[in-house]
């Protein structure tokens, strides 16, 4: 199986989880990373600056149409949806928020499942409410893989249990696991 | 958020449907977010399914114009992006008045009156509302007079609040609404003077002279085709040295316009267009 994109969402509890796992990702990790965390909207910046330290690949906050490139991640902005559009474009939106979120964890989800289907990985980390879980559903549906961060380690397990409770999760990690996993990936094409 | 979904061929003969019937062309809308402001209406409306909806839009030329209204993106902020109005008030808006009567302003954008009442309010402040010409294109009958009855989602007050104390306004901003039956009502001789454009997928209508475009964060439901189209009537209807805003997510670069406009402000958007 080879993959063509990485999900992530996350939201309290979740940032000190995505930082360690971007910055233990090999400056050659050959897939997108697609970031999709709940974050205060009218802070625009700062958030960026604070995951590339120490990162060794690239992360951006992406503008509208936004071509996707392996081995980058992409980060959704403060106060808009990030959809991934079909040719691998990211496509932003102002419309009214999912779950009180915008970004929303589910939207992104739903519409990168779309694009990559089988071809995704879609990972929920720590957060106190269920967006997300239903991103993660539709994953599983399409023929994705779905990892959830280990309950038990999350500082806030709402997120994480409702993705379980909604979708048979292929993983469980914790942390540590997940970064694992991900190191593992060598390629995207056979 | 369990919702109705539809494929791609079903969005496409709904687009088809549309223009056949009214001439509204969204075929170079994005495509996702197109997509789903369907399915949006689909499930929101209890139609079974795209045929459904496809019925309804060729049998009634009143649900069209509904339809219009839900399936523009709507839904925004009074104030969003305060830093962006502070600019505006701090650095823009005397240099386009000065010296000058009726000066133009145009929200070039449907959308729920959000952006106009930031834009009457700013203006009111500075003491200026009734000395410019404020013209607002809107896609739908139906929100254009929602827009003047002053009706704004009371749902979005606090985050609308919040929004004008972070842009520092001198007033509080509960003076510019008042609450009935649940409902802010807008202060509507906020929008009394201001020219209503009713607008069509294509930019057809535009006024000239224009000093200051408002285009925020319409670009985004457009592809690249579209977007050139639009970004060049809009760009017509600025005058050298006027200024055009984006959202802060968007940019002229990689379009057609990137040669007619400086970047005033980078963090905002703003562009000033070139004067040779």
């Amino acid at each position: 199986m080879y993959y063509k994109a990485v999900i992530i969402g996350g939201s309290a509890g979740s940032f000190q989880v995505i930082t360690r796992i971007l910055h233990s990702l090999p400056p050659t990790f050959p897939l997108p990373v697609l970031l999709s965390l709940h974050r205060l909207k009218h802070i625009r910046s700062g958030f960026v600056e604070a995951l590339s330290i120490k990162a060794s690949i690239p992360i951006v906050e992406p503008f509208d149409k936004d071509q996707i490139k392996p081995g980058r991640a992409y980060l959704a902005p403060a106060n808009y949806h990030m959809f991934i559009e079909l040719g691998n474009k990211i496509a932003l939106s102002t419309e009214e928020p999912v779950n009180h979120s915008r970004p929303s964890i589910d939207l992104s989800f739903v519409t990168a499942a779309q694009v990559y289907r089988e071809k995704l990985i879609g990972i929920i980390l720590s957060g106190a409410n269920r967006d997300g879980a239903y991103g993660l559903k539709k994953i599983k549906d399409l023929g994705g893989l779905a990892i959830v961060q280990d309950p038990a380690e999350c500082q806030v397990k709402t997120m994480t249990e409702a993705s379980l409770k909604l979708t048979k999760a292929d993983h469980v990690f914790s942390t540590q696991e997940i970064i694992k996993f991900l190191q593992n990936i060598k390629s995207t094409a056979p | 958020m369990i919702r109705y979904e539809i494929g791609i061929v079903e969005t496409r003969n709904v687009i088809k449907t549309i223009f056949e019937t009214y001439g509204y062309d969204f075929r170079d809308y994005a495509l996702t977010s197109f997509k789903r402001r369907l399915e949006q209406v689909i499930t929101n409306n209890g139609f079974k399914d795209a045929d459904g909806l496809i019925d309804r839009l060729t049998n009634s030329k009143e649900y069209f114009d509904i339809f219009l209204c839900d399936i523009t993106p709507e839904t925004t902020e009074i104030f969003r992006d305060p830093s962006l109005w502070r600019t505006i008030r701090d650095e823009i808006i005397n240099d386009i008045t000065k010296g000058s009567t009726r000066t133009k302003l145009w929200i070039a954008a449907f959308d729920s009156g959000e952006e106009l009442f930031s834009l009457a309010i700013l203006l009111k402040e500075a003491g200026l509302l009734s000395d410019v010409q404020l013209y607002a294109s809107v896609i739908s009958e139906k929100t254009i007079n929602k827009i003047k009855s002053g009706r704004i989602d009371a749902r979005e007050l606090e985050v609308n609040d919040a929004n004008y104390v972070r842009f520092n306004g001198k007033r509080n901003f509960s003076d510019y609404y008042k609450i009935e039956n649940g409902q802010a009502i807008f202060d509507t001789s906020l929008i009394q003077g201001v020219n209503f454009i009713k607008l069509n997928t294509v930019y057809d209508n535009v006024p000239g002279g224009i000093k200051l475009a408002l285009f925020r964060n319409q670009m985004i439901y457009y592809n690249q085709i579209l977007q050139d189209k639009v970004l060049n009537q809009l760009s017509n209807s600025v005058v050298p040295g006027g200024y055009m805003v984006l959202g802060v997510k968007e940019t002229l670069e990689n379009t057609s316009m990137s040669n007619r406009f400086t970047l005033f402000n980078d963090p905002e958007k703003i562009y000033k267009k070139k004067t040779t």
